[in-house]
Order: C-alpha cells, then structure tokens, then sequence
C-alpha cells in the first residue's frame, strides 16, 4: 500500500457556535471501501462537506489525490463523485436533465451506466426530482454520482429512507463500482448491516472526535464475549466490561487471548464464547474516550 | 464497470465463532478445495473484492488469504489475468495430503492419551477402525 492516498486529513479542526469538529487526522489509501460511523451530529455530514470544499476547516489540511483546495479544485472534483445529504436545487429538474447537467462538469461521464442505473431503480427519466418519493430520490442522487466516472465516492447516508430492496440494490451498485481494484469509498452511515456488508475499514466519530480508523474485520475478531461461571476478581488484561450478577456472567473483551488465559488461571469456567456485534463495540469505544482513559 | 465474466462461486464460509481468523479459514478451505481436486489448476479464482464481497469481509482479509496461498505455491496471480489455481506437483499434492493424515492420527492419538488408553489399545482402535471401514466399503459405502 504506496503511492498517493486518495484522502488525507492533516490535523483538521473547525468550531462552530455549539459543535467543535476536530482534530481529525485521516489517511486514506486507494481500493478501500470505508465507512463513516456515529450518532447524528457527530461530525460525519461535516466531515464529508469538508471533503468536498463546502465546508472549510479552521486549521489544518485538506488534501484529496495529492491535491488541494482551492487550487486544485476542479482537477479534484473531476474525479469525485458525492451524493449529499440533502439535494439542494434538484426539484424542477428530470432525471434526463439532471444527468445532461452534472455530465458537463465530468469528462469521464458514463452514460450508459446513468442509463442502467436509473432502469435499475424504475426511475422515470422525464418525472421532476421534486415529484420523486424520498427513497428513489436518494437512488437518483446515488446514480448521478456513479455515473460520473469518479475514482472517489463521497456518500452521506446515501441509504437514508430507502427500502430493503432498493438498500440493497445499492449497496450491490458499490461493490459493482469496486471491482475496478483502485477505487475507493466513503461513506456515512448509521446502519450497522451495511458497514458490517461493504465495508473495509471503519472510522468512527463521535462528538467531533475521531476514535480511530479500523479494519473493519480486525475489530470483529478482536472483540469476543466470555459468559462464565463466576465472576473474576481484581484485574483481568483486556475486560472492557463485566455484567454482574448475571448468571452466567458476562464479560467483555478487547485482547480475548490475554482475557481467556487470565480467566483460567483463575479456574474460572468460560461456558460459552461469541462475537460483539459492531454497535457495542461503537457503545464502548463511546464511553472509553468520554472517560477519556485510553486511547 | 463492466458486465464482468461468469466466475466459480466457491462455497467458502466463514465464522466469527471459530478461533482461527478469517484469512486462516478462507486459506485452508481453498486448500482443501485445491488438495480435493474440486478447484483444478487453472481455475480462475474471483477477485478480492468479489470473494470479500460474497463472504462481507474485507479485501484487507481476503488479499492476505490469497498472498498466503501464493507464497505456497496454490495459487497463482498473473497481470491481466487475475488470480488461477495453479498447477501442483504430484508429490506436493501427495505430501500435502500425507500431512492432513498425519494430523488426524496426531489428533486422535493424543485423544487417547488424555483418555487414558495404552499403545496396546490404540493399536487395537487402529485395527478394529479398519476392519469396520473395510467392511463398510464392501457393503456399498456410507452413501
């Protein structure tokens, strides 16, 4: 994994009246799919406007394939496709008519692809954005930014208010965009089903603050749940969590090796095992840096 | 993005559940796949992306698997071509598949250990095995 990240954040910090963003430190190589993960109002929409110049940051920098804004400006968005959270300005135009308008900006424009894509999704392509309902109006929003050929997406909740079906359909249209090895994605999200489908790294935000970009199955395999036949005493390495009073106990850990050698030196019983699901882990990384002990 | 050639869909399957790592679980079940013959050489493996894809892994995961396995001699990568089953000597094959044996009765002799059994005995498991799968095979098999 050399040459020029796709993405790279450089100490990033924006304050607003009541929200403070930062600082964020981020790298991003290129054949990733990474999501953006936390509560609303964490950061995330902010983050991706970052992204994109909409939003400019207080200090630090903002660098995508090496280049930067506003300099770089056009060259950059050439090659990046974004879907907003919000399409702004869209209602009195069609399908046709949007896709004849962003081509313009895109010399990699796939028509063909637009075409497809808005079959896909039963889109008609002379109905006014406006006139769409709030799930297909997302799939549009989502084909413009496929179509335009870029090497980057940039996707804020690009599921929200979508169905099953459709969610589905477009998380089929991601992976479809990565086959081509070299490309990457970001994207938001607070559905845990799709980080836990696509993704490869994760990066979660929470409050403005950045805790860490993880390989998504590193985090799955690093996390295990012990229930035991009683509960340990003092410190055990690696216990993020135990559940007293709970027969079997249940116990929480981020080393499970270390945790499981530690428990049967005590003689204690580990009588089942399993896996943290991605929400929990996120609950407590949550509370870890609020407490502010570890990193 | 194109339309994308048909491609073997290979039924791996992975656990969270199961101590080995992912990377460990999808190399040594292309590895018996390969050693089985059910992936001849020259069989054309999905991508990385393909395989992370239909396991919902990463490609962090499988590109690990498949260096792993390339490092052995399984499989092979050539530019343009993506990723084939490569061409295993007999002998490889065979010591390979001597090994799977190998642990099995390493497995099962130390079972008997734990369970407290002689050499005699076990010699006697070994032979009673026999004659029973023997008779097995001469009646039609297990199917």
């Amino acid at each position: 994994m050399t040459g020029t990240p796709v993405i790279s954040l450089g100490d990033i910090a924006k304050s607003y009246e009541d929200f403070e963003l930062g600082p964020v430190d981020l790298t991003i190589e290129p054949g990733y799919v990474v999501a953006v993960v936390g509560p609303n109002g964490g950061g995330k929409s902010t983050l991706i406007r970052m992204l994109m110049n909409l939003v400019q940051p207080d200090s630090g920098e903002v660098t995508l394939f090496g280049g930067a804004y506003p300099d770089d400006e056009v060259a950059i968005k050439q090659r990046v496709g974004y879907v907003p959270e919000r399409s702004v300005g869209h209602d009195e135009m069609s399908a046709r008519s949007l896709g004849e308008f962003v081509s313009r900006f895109y010399p990699g424009w796939d028509q063909r692809l637009y075409e497809d894509l808005l079959q896909r999704a039963r889109i008609e392509p002379d109905k006014k954005f406006g006139k769409l309902s709030k799930g297909v109006q997302r799939r549009l929003a989502f084909a413009l930014a496929l179509a335009t050929g870029s090497e980057l997406l940039l996707l804020d909740e690009p599921t929200a208010g979508v169905d099953p079906f459709a969610r589905r359909e477009i998380l089929e249209d991601i992976s479809r965009f990565m086959h081509d090895g070299d490309r990457t994605v970001l994207f938001a999200t607070h559905v845990m089903e799709e980080v836990r489908r696509i993704a490869d790294y994760v990066v979660f935000l929470v409050d403005g603050s950045l805790l860490g970009l993880h390989e998504k199955d590193a985090l799955l395999e690093g996390w295990k749940i012990f229930w035991v036949d009683r509960e340990p005493e003092g410190d055990i390495p690696g216990v993020v969590e135990v559940v007293e009073g709970g027969s079997p106990t249940r116990i929480v850990s981020d080393s499970p090796q270390e945790t499981a050698e530690a428990l049967s030196a005590q003689n204690i019983r580990i009588v089942r095992s399993g896996t943290v699901d991605l929400e929990e882990i996120l609950t407590h990384l949550m509370r870890r840096s609020k407490e502010g002990c570890r990193a | 993005m194109s339309a994308g050639q048909k491609q073997v869909r290979i039924p791996l399957h992975l656990s969270l559940d199961d101590p080995q790592p992912m990377y460990r679980q999808i190399e040594s079940q292309l590895r018996d796949f390969i050693l089985g013959g059910q992936l001849k050489p020259g069989t054309k493996l999905p991508t990385i992306r393909a395989l992370a894809g239909d396991l919902s892994c990463s490609v962090i995961t499988t590109r690990r698997a498949y260096q792993d396995l390339e490092g052995e001699g399984f499989i092979r990568t050539r530019q343009g071509m993506g990723t084939l089953v490569a061409e295993i000597p007999e002998e490889k094959m065979s010591a390979y598949r001597r090994e799977a044996v190998d642990g099995a009765f390493r497995e099962a002799v130390r079972a008997g250990r734990r369970a407290g059994l002689t050499e005699e005995e076990l010699r006697d498991i070994l032979e009673e095995t026999l004659q029973r799968e023997d008779t097995n095979v001469h009646q039609g098999g297990t199917s």
